[in-house]
């Protein structure tokens, strides 16, 4: 049961930290655009796995973006593998972005 | 995994002096206007004008496409390019072509300079298309827009080939009929196969990406294809072979088609949006695509004739010419160059920071001020040309022609901005 309360915390505290991983282009931040599907914190193989998207694929800043998701998690947690599986299913659309990413988006 | 572009997009160095080139063009075509006012008067075949006309198309227009596409194509094929070697190459091909016709031009004596000048500029056509086409080739996926860019880079093959012909046909006549002819069918070449296939093929691609909008109507994209494609066909075989009016009339009708096709599918991805607010770049880009009705409506008019007399028609002809380069194409231009330069610069300067510094945005690296004012001075720039130009003032044409020098030093102020940036990083805690 702390195992499960820890593995909570921290992917509530990686939920936050991805508030800092803006796309260049738009300006908003990956969680509040709705791109980010899935955060696994696994404590026994050490890896952090994010199950994200892009808002239209083939985005020329992709990889920067992914590469931002995973030094910005490596930052924090040193001694895990930031490991970000890019998924199209299901498709991004508007409804998964959060009140401040449709606020900043005027949408 | 789809693929993931910025691994695969060229240097930068192999895309940036395409900008420069490009920005310094702009500002010499707006100072070349000044000087010479009267060249927008009278009939379009003049030295100065088809001199200024080159370093739009070329030094502006064109080289400002070979930079942007070596950048966008990796993007929107899902393929490297071919070789950044040969795209360098061609650049200084390029560029040194460009200085040789436009002198070529502006002195006009004809001879082996001349023919020399127009090989250079036809010389590096060849291997930018060559390029372009084995990167296409190389292309896990060959969709609408992706064809269309092929096309678009065939298209300019022989835009500069029927070019190179002209030159020759002013010291060795080669062609029979009257080479106007031959000169229609090459700035049409030029406009719809090349600069609009290539701008069909992009934005198509990079406009709902901008915006954000999915699930739009992929057939208005085809029809846009067939029907330009088929449209400038009839043009230019009836231009140079047949000369059957009714022929004109039929294509006419299906540049209209196309163009209505293609402008309903970025009106659906303006109407899908989910960025509601749209940036300057892209404010530009629209100002460009709504401009396309005037020298839709010019070119009726060049066309029909209707009932004016020839002094207007030739005016009406300037225009026309005028508002597809200094209109549409330019503003798409100037947009776009903010949509793409600042990212090519940010991501060469940033992209190892990234994750571990806070870094700027890339459109914190040019002045949004200057932007502003380069906007609203272009539009004014390009009413009052035009204006001008149709009713033959020479003082309306260079007010105007002022108002497009300030904009473009406002645009080479913002461009030099970001290609001089230093890197201003704040390392994360």
């Amino acid at each position: 049961m702390e195992e499960f309360n820890e593995k909570l915390k921290n992917e509530g505290i990686i939920y936050n930290l991805l508030k800092n991983v803006i796309d260049p282009e738009v300006g908003v931040n990956i969680v509040d655009m709705g791109l980010v599907y899935e955060i696994d914190y696994a404590e026994s193989e050490k890896t952090i796995h994010i199950k994200m998207t892009l808002s239209s694929p083939g985005c020329p800043l992709g990889d920067v973006i992914i590469q931002d998701v995973k030094a910005t998690i490596a930052g924090t947690y040193k001694n895990f593998e930031p490991i970000v599986e890019l998924v199209w299913e299901p498709t991004w659309s508007p409804d998964m972005m959060t009140k401040e990413g449709k606020e900043a988006l005027g949408y | 995994m789809q693929s993931l572009n910025t691994t695969s997009a060229p240097h930068s160095s192999v895309v940036i002096p395409h900008y420069i080139f490009a920005a310094l063009s702009f500002f010499i075509l707006a100072f070349l206007i000044i000087i010479s006012n009267n060249s927008l008067i009278g009939h379009y075949f003049q030295p100065k004008l088809l001199a200024i006309t080159h370093v739009a198309t070329l030094g502006w227009g064109t080289m400002t496409i070979f930079g942007a596409l070596y950048q966008l194509l990796p993007v929107i094929s899902s393929s490297s390019l071919f070789s950044e070697k040969l795209a360098k190459t061609t650049f200084y091909v390029f560029g040194l072509g460009i200085i040789l016709l436009v002198i070529s031009f502006w002195k006009f004596s004809t001879g082996s300079f001349f023919i020399v000048s127009a090989s250079v500029v036809f010389t590096a056509f060849l291997l930018f298309s060559t390029n372009i086409l084995l990167t296409i080739q190389k292309s896990p996926k060959k969709d609408i827009e992706t064809i269309s860019i092929a096309i678009s880079a065939i298209w300019l093959i022989l835009t500069g080939l029927l070019g190179l012909l002209l030159v020759i046909n002013f010291t060795y006549p080669i062609f029979k009929q009257s080479h106007f002819l031959f000169l229609t069918t090459h700035a049409h070449l030029g406009i719809i196969g090349w600069f609009l296939f290539l701008i069909m093929g992009a934005s198509a691609k990079l406009v709902p990406m901008f915006l954000i909008s999915h699930q739009l109507n992929r057939k208005k994209l085809h029809l846009a294809f067939y029907s330009v494609n088929l449209s400038l066909i009839l043009f230019s075989l009836n231009w140079m072979i047949f000369h059957i009016e009714i022929v004109n009339y039929i294509a006419f009708v299906f540049i209209l088609v196309g163009i209505i096709s293609f402008i309903t599918y970025l009106y659906e991805s303006y109407k899908k949006r989910v960025r509601k607010v749209l940036d300057i770049g892209m404010k530009h880009t629209a100002v460009a695509f709504i401009a396309v009705i005037l020298p839709l409506i010019l070119g009726f008019i060049s066309i029909y004739k209707l009932n004016f007399n020839t002094t207007t028609l030739l005016q009406i002809i300037i225009a026309y010419g005028f508002t597809v380069l200094l209109g549409t194409i330019s503003s798409l231009i100037l947009g776009q160059t903010y949509k793409t330069l600042p990212f090519i610069v940010w991501l060469a300067k940033y992209q190892k920071f990234v994750g571990k510094a806070k870094t700027p945005l890339p459109k914190e690296i040019y002045s949004e001020k200057i932007l502003v004012v380069q906007y609203i001075v272009y539009l004014i720039a390009v009413i009052v040309l035009t204006i001008g130009i149709l009713l033959s003032s020479k003082l309306t044409i260079t007010t105007g022609a002022v108002f497009l020098l300030v904009t473009a030093i406002l645009f080479n102020i913002n461009v030099f901005k970001i290609l001089l940036h230093k890197p201003k990083i704040e390392i994360k805690a």
